[in-house]
């Protein structure tokens, strides 16, 4: 085993190996982690109507997102007030004017509120707000609904949005993409038999790329070096020369989204957002993965591949270009399930070590130390 | 006859619940008013905490539909009617005349201490 005083100026430790695979810690991970940090969970548009619903695990949470009839998208924890039990199995559908919960039938109103119980006008203490579901933050950005349990969430602007801007070059340069308006191409949902932060470090390095995805490199050449596009900031890494488009064969793909200046054509650029999203953008078309890890050694990963809406009404062939990053995405999870394993092995228990292209895996690593607090130090 | 409040207190689509040994309920439907037992006869559920939708109310626990006119129920789970009562407005004030027919109880859920 490599100890810190024979490790080379070259290699970075990563976390030791039970971060990785410990329910313990990983248990700790959802509390001071994900039911802390702003998640983004559903895409509004999904939520279009009054009544629409979704359900999301957030932490150790379940919470229900649910438009109402005022049109406003809000979330609450997916637990009746009364017994407690699961407000809303199905992960998502349509109500008329209520959520009601199966067991007793308590009715509660879009906004929240207990507007029915059994025998509830015999009990006219009630305060039907304060009895109402419990609201969750909810702010919404991107095109997506990005939730908080915690009860006083960080400052969006500061935890979100500043890391956006700061891997782009500038504060609302991804306003370019204008995600909003995007529509969903594809969506792939992952079940991803590794832990979280295996995911999120594969995507932050490249040093795998060469060996492990041929079709990226072929589009961008550079990446067979071994530097991600997160090494740097405000850098888009440049297509091929030969290349036409972000396809899996390198044809052409679509005509760039309307505010992307000439000089993001033809560049790949790449944002982690911590804990869990992932967003990559080239000039026709976007790829937003989020991440729900439910144990040590398992974390769903849904992706979506958003185009200008004019691309998907027209019915257009996004086979080849979905495909691509669809590939990576197999590539890189069946890279983080190798890893898996190991994790547990006794020549992991002091961790691995991270190559000059990783080293800035290493201020991943302290944030999420950081965040877990005298726990593990 | 029950004082139950001024003629335009109860917004179109709206229901209040007047409390009484009897509770009742007075719809405003399309700018009518109407009468009902406020308790449906399946389980005890406020009728005015329900959603009016063409001279009907909808039961907000399980969403059997009472006709204000009538009172008939129109499918399961309630069977039972509920009894409708006479509007009455003067001066601007709603009132209720009581009926005189016996309430219905509700089947199911009733074990409720008085
Ligand atoms: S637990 Fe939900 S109504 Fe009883
Ligand atoms: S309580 Fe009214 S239908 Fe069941
Ligand atoms: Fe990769």
């Amino acid at each position: 085993m490599t100890t810190a005083a024979a490790r080379p100026a070259s290699l970075l430790p990563t976390l030791p190996g039970r971060f990785y695979a410990d329910p313990a810690l990983f248990a700790l991970e959802q509390e001071r982690i994900f039911e802390t940090q702003w998640l983004a969970v559903a895409r509004t548009a999904d939520l279009a109507g009054p009544g629409a619903f979704q359900t999301a695990g957030a932490g150790r949470e379940s919470v229900v997102l649910v438009r109402g009839r005022d049109g406003v998208l809000r979330a609450f924890l997916n637990v009746c007030r009364h017994r407690g039990a699961r407000l809303c199995e199905q992960p998502a559908g349509q109500v008329a004017r209520t959520l009601q919960c199966p067991y007793h039938a308590w009715t509660y109103a879009l906004d929240g509120r207990l507007a029915a119980a059994p025998n509830l006008s015999r009990m006219d203490d009630i305060d039907r707000a304060a009895y109402g579901l419990v609201p969750v933050h909810l702010t919404e950005w991107l095109g997506y609904a990005w939730i908080c349990l915690a009860a006083s969430p960080p400052d969006f602007a500061a935890a979100v949005q500043a890391a956006v801007a700061e891997r782009l070059g500038g504060d609302g340069a991804i306003d370019a993409w204008s995600l909003g308006t995007l529509a969903v191409g594809r969506r792939v949902t992952y079940d991803v038999r590794a832990n979280w932060k295996l995911i999120i470090e594969n995507f932050m390095e490249c040093y795998h790329c060469a060996t492990i995805h041929p079709e990226l490199t072929e589009v961008i050449p550079e990446f067979a070096g071994g530097y991600a596009a997160q090494y740097y900031t405000g850098y888009g890494a440049a297509f091929g020369d030969d290349v036409q488009g972000f396809t899996v064969d390198g044809t052409g793909g679509f005509p760039a989204l309307g505010g992307l200046g000439a000089d993001r054509d033809r560049r790949y650029y790449a944002v982690t957002v911590r804990p869990q999203v992932f967003i990559n953008l080239v000039s026709d078309h976007v790829i937003f993965h989020r991440m729900t890890p439910v144990a040590a050694d398992r974390t769903i990963v849904d992706c979506d591949w958003l185009y200008a809406p004019s691309v998907i009404a027209g019915g257009a062939d996004i086979g080849q270009s979905a495909e691509l990053f669809h590939r990576v995405n197999q590539q890189d999870f069946a890279a983080c399930e190798r890893c898996q394993p190991g994790m547990s092995s006794r020549l992991y228990a002091g961790g691995g070590v991270l190559v000059p292209s990783e080293h800035h895996i290493a201020g991943f690593h302290a944030w999420v130390t950081e965040a877990l607090g005298d726990a593990v130090t | 006859m029950i004082e139950v409040c001024a003629a335009d207190a109860i917004p179109a689509g709206e229901g209040i619940r007047v409390d009484g040994d009897v509770p009742v309920a007075v719809f405003n439907s399309g700018g009518t008013l109407y009468a009902i037992d406020d308790t449906c006869t399946h389980q005890d559920a406020s009728l005015a905490d329900g959603w009016v939708e063409e001279c009907a109310v909808e039961c907000p626990l399980h969403a059997s539909c009472f006709d204000l006119r009538t009172g008939q129920a129109s499918g399961p789970p309630a069977r039972k009617p509920v009894r409708t009562h006479r509007v009455v407005v003067a001066d601007g004030i709603v009132y209720v005349e009581l009926s005189s027919d016996p309430a219905a109880v509700p089947t199911a859920g009733s074990l409720v201490p008085s």
